[in-house]
């Protein structure tokens, strides 16, 4: 018995290292041209999303929105004739995992496009490895350092489909102080998280062009789960609004802690306080501003969040809908130009006035980031989201 | 020093000794860290979360229905991962690999249940926060503090002062020994991995309301293990004292230094002891197994 189980033990170690083996094979030499699939069966995209691990509710949305909108293309006869299929890796949150995978679908699988991450650390740890292949990645990482390198210039494949974070803390800052009137402000945000940080960077710039002071500042760290001291300080100075910038999980705790320190006044974040954060929340949410890519009251938003939420039984979050249009974007771009994942991207550079669902979006070839698009400001009322109002971003200075 | 940083450090610090306590209890009677105690609470935690959800239960039978299926599931833990090394007597270095297999068993089972998603308890009170004096203090804390001196009143009652708790004592104090004298050690074993699988329960409760609820949630029994060091390793009542002193410096080290610093200090502290007293502040003299 013993000698049968040393011999299925030494049977899986062997099978176990030989799998170790090919999934840490070094990355083939980059092909010099782009991928070019043949010209029969199915167009490939990768998806690389974190489908498990901390942020996949914003993966697993975006994969969601990605699969529906080629599910669509698919029913209608495909693309030329073309089906498309998705291949799609899980990231689980980690940077290593991230660069592999990306790695494989570029040289294994060489897919046409990828749709990217939507997590800063991940989309700033693949932009400079992008730059050895010739596939387009549609991201949606808003860290200025995911598109564009210290030089100034974007990473020639990397792609942002959504305003940057320098447009979004701008936005957040510019309502918050000239339409709220909030001149004091603190802010409390994840240091390890780039999301985080440079939003951060961004509002406290913008709020102190407008005037406005950030009276205590306060980092915390990834495992931080008590956050009531850190409130106590920032409350302490009398501030008008904390800026809280933070992933869902962290937010819900801040605002459930700021409650129950007895801070009743506004919070002001970032789009990880759109749903599903109100109804997790509960009424600690109320009193909340956010902005968001999309505005749940918007016909062609309800006709595909009423489907998805008939279909899966949980509700659609902006992430869907920009999975979505990014899939749609890169199912015209080869309708236009064929496979060849070099002509996407350079398509993709000059896309000009694409209509999606998260609103009119245009690319600038210098930065590779959208251009002009509006975000919308909600307010948290009653546990529910209520639109504000449209803003355009500012363009950038 | 102000007196809301205290409230917040005591609140903090009664987090830790609910969670420190179980881990102590099994450290006491088997002198072993059992690293599987965290993902427990997660477990636990869960199913008294829907049940919670499913019949619209209140606080109280959702902490029994949690107390109840962590101390059931700690019974399943000790037959499957610890029994065998136990009647053994083999190289304590497997008390450790078990535990930590057994932890990561019970995470993977909540992964896979439940996704990696998070969740919340339904709102169990009215009101969220009490004031007096100018002072704020969350009604969940309060609950919860109040909870964890009443716990651990008891549990150090039924270890005083029950027959349970001689035995209890005995086992921990000589197994061989206390075999001979007629104790049934395996019951009393057992025993033990049911108040700390139903503390387990209640720490679970707490921290899914007070930290919401996902499968990571166990690894706060990192801190549990950090006040059991600075208490006495294996000293019920110096988990207690270990965990509220963490508390109340991780909270003023917040205060004064900022959240960056404050895990570092905290290792400090617990290397400090361990080079200076390694017996912790209640001088529990115990060897440790691994």
């Amino acid at each position: 018995m013993k000698r049968l189980l040393a011999i299925l033990l030494a049977a899986f170690m062997t099978l176990g290292l030989a799998a170790c083996g090919t999934s840490n094979q070094p990355a083939p030499t980059p092909t010099p041209g782009g991928n070019q699939p043949s010209a029969e069966g199915d167009i490939v995209i990768g998806v690389l999303q974190d489908i498990t691990g901390p942020t996949s509710t914003l993966g697993k949305m975006i994969q969601d929105g990605a699969q529906w909108a080629a599910d669509e293309i698919n029913a209608a006869g495909g693309v030329n004739g073309r089906k498309i299929q998705l291949k799609t890796y899980d990231t689980k949150g980690d940077v290593q995992e991230a660069i592999n995978a990306f790695t494989r679908m570029a040289t294994t699988d060489k897919v046409t496009a990828v749709i990217g991450p939507p997590v800063a650390n991940i989309g700033i740890a693949i932009a400079p490895i992008s730059e050895n292949y010739n596939v387009p990645v549609l991201a949606f990482a808003i860290d200025d350092r995911a598109t564009i390198k210290d030089d100034k210039t974007p990473y020639k494949n990397m792609f942002l489909f959504q305003p940057s974070a320098m447009q979004q803390g701008d936005i957040m800052a510019n309502y918050a102080v000239t339409e709220k009137g909030f001149k004091k402000f603190g802010i409390i945000y994840n240091q390890a998280n780039a999301y985080s940080v440079s939003l951060v960077d961004a509002f406290k710039k913008s709020a102190s062009g407008l005037g406005a002071t950030i009276a205590a500042e306060v980092p915390y760290q990834p495992t931080d789960k008590d956050f009531k001291t850190m409130l106590n300080k920032i409350v302490a100075e009398g501030v008008d609004a904390i800026y809280a910038p933070n992933y869902t999980q962290e937010l819900i705790l801040i605002v459930q802690q700021a409650r129950a320190i007895g801070y009743e006044g506004p919070l002001v974040c970032g789009l990880d306080a759109a749903p599903p954060f109100p109804s997790l929340a509960g009424a600690d949410a109320n009193g909340i501003i956010y902005i968001n890519n999309i505005t749940e009251s918007e016909p062609q938003i309800q006709s595909i969040a009423k489907a998805y939420k008939e279909k899966k039984n949980s509700d659609a979050t902006n992430k869907f809908f920009l999975g979505y249009d990014v899939m749609k974007i890169i199912a015209k771009t080869v309708g236009e130009v064929g496979d060849d994942s070099v002509a996407i991207r350079n398509a993709v550079e000059k896309l000009t006035g694409y209509q999606g669902l998260t609103g009119n979006i245009t690319i600038d070839p210098a930065t590779h980031q959208t251009k002009g698009l509006e975000m919308v400001m909600h307010e948290i009322v009653d546990e529910q989201p209520k639109m504000i109002k449209r803003y355009a971003v500012p363009e950038k200075k | 020093m102000s007196l809301q940083i205290i409230i917040n450090g005591l609140a903090l610090g009664s987090v830790y000794a609910l969670i420190a306590t179980g881990f102590s209890l099994i450290f006491n009677v088997l002198k072993f860290s059992n690293f599987s105690h965290g993902a427990l609470m997660t477990l636990s935690a869960f199913i008294g979360y829907f049940v919670s959800v499913a019949t619209g239960w209140k606080l109280i039978p959702v902490i029994a229905v949690s107390m109840l299926a962590g101390g059931l599931i700690a019974l399943i833990g000790e037959f499957v991962a610890f029994r065998k090394i136990t009647i053994r007597n083999t190289s304590p270095v497997y008390f450790f690999v078990s535990s930590i297999t057994l932890g990561t068993l019970y995470e993977g089972i909540v992964t896979i249940w439940v996704g990696p998603n998070f969740y919340n308890f339904p709102r169990f009170f009215k009101s969220s926060v009490i004031r007096f004096s100018g002072l704020v203090v969350s009604t969940s804390d309060l609950i919860m503090f109040i909870s964890s001196v009443i716990a651990l009143v008891l549990l150090v009652l039924l270890i005083q002062k029950t027959r349970l708790g001689r035995a209890l004592r005995s086992v921990s104090f000589d197994r061989d020994t206390a075999g001979l004298m007629g104790i049934n050690v395996f019951g009393t074993i057992q025993f033990a991995f049911l108040l700390s699988g139903a503390l387990a329960g209640l720490a679970g409760v707490f921290l899914g309301i007070n930290y919401t609820l996902f499968p990571q949630l166990g690894n706060l029994v990192v801190k549990g293990f950090i006040a059991s060091v600075i208490g006495g390793l294996g000293s019920i009542s110096g988990a207690v004292i270990g965990a509220v002193l963490l508390g109340l410096i991780e909270t003023l080290l917040i205060n004064f230094v900022g959240s960056g610093y404050a895990p570092v200090f905290s290792f400090v502290i617990m290397l400090v002891f361990l080079l200076v007293r390694p017996q912790g502040i209640a001088g529990s003299n115990i060897q440790e197994k691994a």
